[in-house]
């Protein structure tokens, strides 16, 4: 095998798959950090992301690429609801039942997803796209703006979370609400804008996942896993260790083709987490203990 | 207190009227299907076509001395979780007679050995396929209107060494109704002289298959072999494969000759593609159910119609041989499709409830084909293959 061969086909592939789990990795860990719960229900939020885009694609006729930001814009809105009518409801009984309660609402999610969009296979367009060849690395126009948009989704959030006030008090609730709300800040608009976020974030990798393959009701489900592994291997409540762990994620996925028989590679996340944990409970980057 | 005597009175008057209802008007059939999952776009003309048998029976006097068949629909998501969860509903809550489906093989196995053949319940599926179901320790209460695939891989593999195609890979999905057919294929296809370049499993619902892919073609096989779900983890594969040049030819199961692969990669872009599929042989029951299903709008060439109109119309006639007793439905299934007696036709419903009437033995004749099941209530069968022409599949002749 040339190195051309391992950078076409197990390289950019991994790297496209790593920046999906990444944007998806990153509102968990979000969420853990500053909510401090895991959200189950993040992979359905993002399967409703990428089809409502697929309605403003199909029913509205605009492009791919408007319809990303309204439908993160719907996503984010819908994400409030659910904290509004459900968990903020939980949110002073154990944490365990907001957990519950969000593995309800990915049912819900995903019901809601079949009953209004049907159950069959869909895409953004209709047939396929063969790569364009620079110097030999054969690689899509939508692969380059997954791996583009992921990144600068991720440094628009990071310098959000860094020089800006809701940002701080964001990265003050994650240090210690009970801190934040002695010095000012509102609990209950910091929960809605980490929401608000996740919500966008949610859309985003749902809405990469069905651009690079296709739509289904089970889309963001099966990618739960891997976007947990990603969060916990790169340091809970660290955004640049979520990207890092995502990247890590995909990468190793596809590259295990060539060491295990094929059938394990969606064992491999899994094995990561396990290993992760029992080693460095931590994550790569210093992050919380859970 | 008379308030509450009142309500509580009129409660239980309301509640022995409901109840009273139900047990005089209708005779409960399970209908499980993969309407969610990786066959979501085949399952509704299935379901249709086992609709409208039901539906005839009903039109002529019903089951077992006039009651209606009421068919409860389940939904298996075409995995053994959800195809075990629906089923314990049917035959615990809803008290069905009998099951028609599961549709998809690994929803089969689980439910035959955990709902259906520890309740005593007849299971006949129309679509699963895998040789596995031939085995399971079944009290000879699961049985199929559809040929098992250890044929249908057999077959495949026939056809494409006459083709010319002696070197292929096969990506098969990891599951009962994959590894099934892959098995069946490689042992064929080796036994006769083919050699087998790549022979992967893969799991469902990666968002990528290159690393898999590529490891395929190592060994410079050009033609790829997908047992897997056309609207599923098939469809993702076809497309990565097409895209980058992977492959040049490739070939389907009967999981793979989905509408929704069509539909979405396009038909100028699937002319090397190829697919095989159970069909029924020409004969007058083909006929009669064609023009049945085509006169409620249905498409009579799509898959699997066949076999689901025949298995329900086969538990509505073992129903009707067993008086409604679930206990007997099995047997009777046996004795109303065994070759002797009384040829019946799709839709024959008043003809055959007068013959059972008189004790007389009959002989259902499918759309799919003559039903006959042997020891282990498997049924033989015919194979076609398919190519893509005009937006739809279209065959190019039989496999032997």
């Amino acid at each position: 095998m040339t190195l051309l061969e391992l950078i076409n086909f197990y390289l950019i592939p991994g790297v496209v798959l790593g920046s999906i789990y990444a944007l998806g990795a990153v509102g968990i860990t979000l969420v853990f950090g500053i909510l401090r719960f895991a959200h189950l229900a993040h992979g359905d939020l993002a399967t409703f992301g990428a089809f409502a885009a697929l309605a403003l694609v199909a029913v509205g006729g605009v492009n791919v690429w408007v319809a990303l930001p309204l439908a993160m814009a719907i996503c984010g809105a819908a994400a409030i609801g659910i904290d509004k009518y459900f968990y903020d409801y939980l949110k002073e009984r154990p944490k365990i039942l907001t957990v519950m309660a969000s593995l309800g609402i990915a049912l819900m999610l995903r019901a809601i997803v079949q009953v209004v969009w049907g159950v069959d296979t869909e895409t953004y367009t209709r047939g396929i796209v063969r790569p364009e060849t620079y110097w030999g690395i054969r690689i899509r126009d939508r692969e380059l703006y997954t791996v583009i948009a992921m990144l600068g989704i991720v440094a628009v959030l990071w310098f959000f979370l860094k020089n800006t006030k809701w940002g701080k008090a964001m990265r003050a609730m994650s240090d210690n609400p009970d801190l934040a709300l002695l010095s000012g800040v509102d609990n209950r608009k910091v929960t809605m804008l980490t929401w608000m976020i996740v919500g966008m974030l949610c859309a985003a990798a749902g809405f990469f996942l069905g651009l690079n393959t296709e739509l289904k009701a089970l889309m963001g489900w099966t990618m739960l896993l891997p976007m947990f592994a990603a969060a916990i291997l790169g340091g809970v409540g660290r955004v640049e260790g979520a990207v890092i762990g995502g990247l890590i994620i995909g990468i190793v996925e596809e590259m295990s083709v060539l060491f295990i028989p094929t059938e394990y590679k969606a064992a491999l996340a899994f094995a990561i987490l396990l290993i992760i944990l029992l080693v460095r409970p931590t994550g790569l980057l210093k992050g919380k203990v859970l | 207190m008379k308030l509450t005597s009142l309500a509580f009175t009129a409660a239980l008057a309301g509640a022995t009227a409901l109840t009273s209802h139900t047990a005089l008007a209708d005779v409960k059939v399970g209908l499980l299907g993969g309407v969610s999952g990786p066959i979501a776009a085949m399952a509704p003309p299935m379901l249709d076509a086992a609709q409208l048998a039901f539906q005839q029976v009903n039109e002529q006097g019903g089951v077992a001395g006039g009651q209606m068949i009421e068919a409860v629909v389940g939904d298996s998501g075409c995995n053994p979780q959800n195809g075990v969860d629906s089923a314990t509903k049917l035959v615990n809550v809803e008290q069905v007679v009998g099951l028609v489906g599961p549709q998809c093989s690994g929803a089969v196995i689980a439910v035959a050995n955990s709902v259906s053949v520890p309740a005593g319940i007849a299971l006949l599926t129309p679509s699963g396929t895998s040789p596995e179901i031939t085995s399971i320790e079944d009290k000879d209460t699961v049985m199929r209107t559809v040929p098992s695939d250890d044929y249908q891989g057999r077959a495949l593999a026939r056809a494409l060494l006459e083709r010319g195609t002696k070197k292929v890979a096969v990506a098969y999905l990891n599951n009962d109704y994959g590894t099934g057919l892959a098995e069946s294929f490689k042992a064929e296809f080796e036994a006769n002289g083919g050699e087998l370049a790549g022979y992967a499993a893969h799991e469902e619902g990666k968002a990528s298959y290159r690393s898999n892919l590529a490891a395929l073609t190592r060994d410079g096989a050009d033609t790829l072999v997908i047992f897997d779900y056309g609207d599923g983890t098939g469809l993702t594969i076809l497309r990565q494969a097409l895209e980058n040049g992977f492959f040049e030819n490739f070939v389907g199961g009967d999981g793979m000759k989905s509408e929704a692969i069509i539909n979405e990669l396009g038909a100028e872009n699937l002319t090397t593609f190829v697919a095989s599929s159970p069909v029924g042989t020409a004969s007058s029951s083909l006929d009669l159910f064609n023009d049945a299903f085509a006169g409620i709008g249905g498409d009579p060439n799509a898959i699997f119609v066949t076999t689901s109109y025949d298995a329900a119309f086969l538990m509505a006639l073992a129903i009707e041989k067993a008086g409604g007793d679930k206990a007997a439905v099995a047997a009777a299934l046996r004795e109303v499709s065994n070759g002797e007696g009384e040829p019946i036709l799709p839709g024959e419903w008043k003809k055959a409830t007068g013959l059972i009437a008189e004790g007389k033995a009959i002989d259902y004749k499918g759309a799919s084909g003559d039903l006959d099941f042997d020891e282990n209530g498997d049924v033989p069968g015919a194979y076609a293959m398919f190519k893509v022409s005009n937006d739809t599949f279209e065959s190019i002749g039989e496999m032997k």
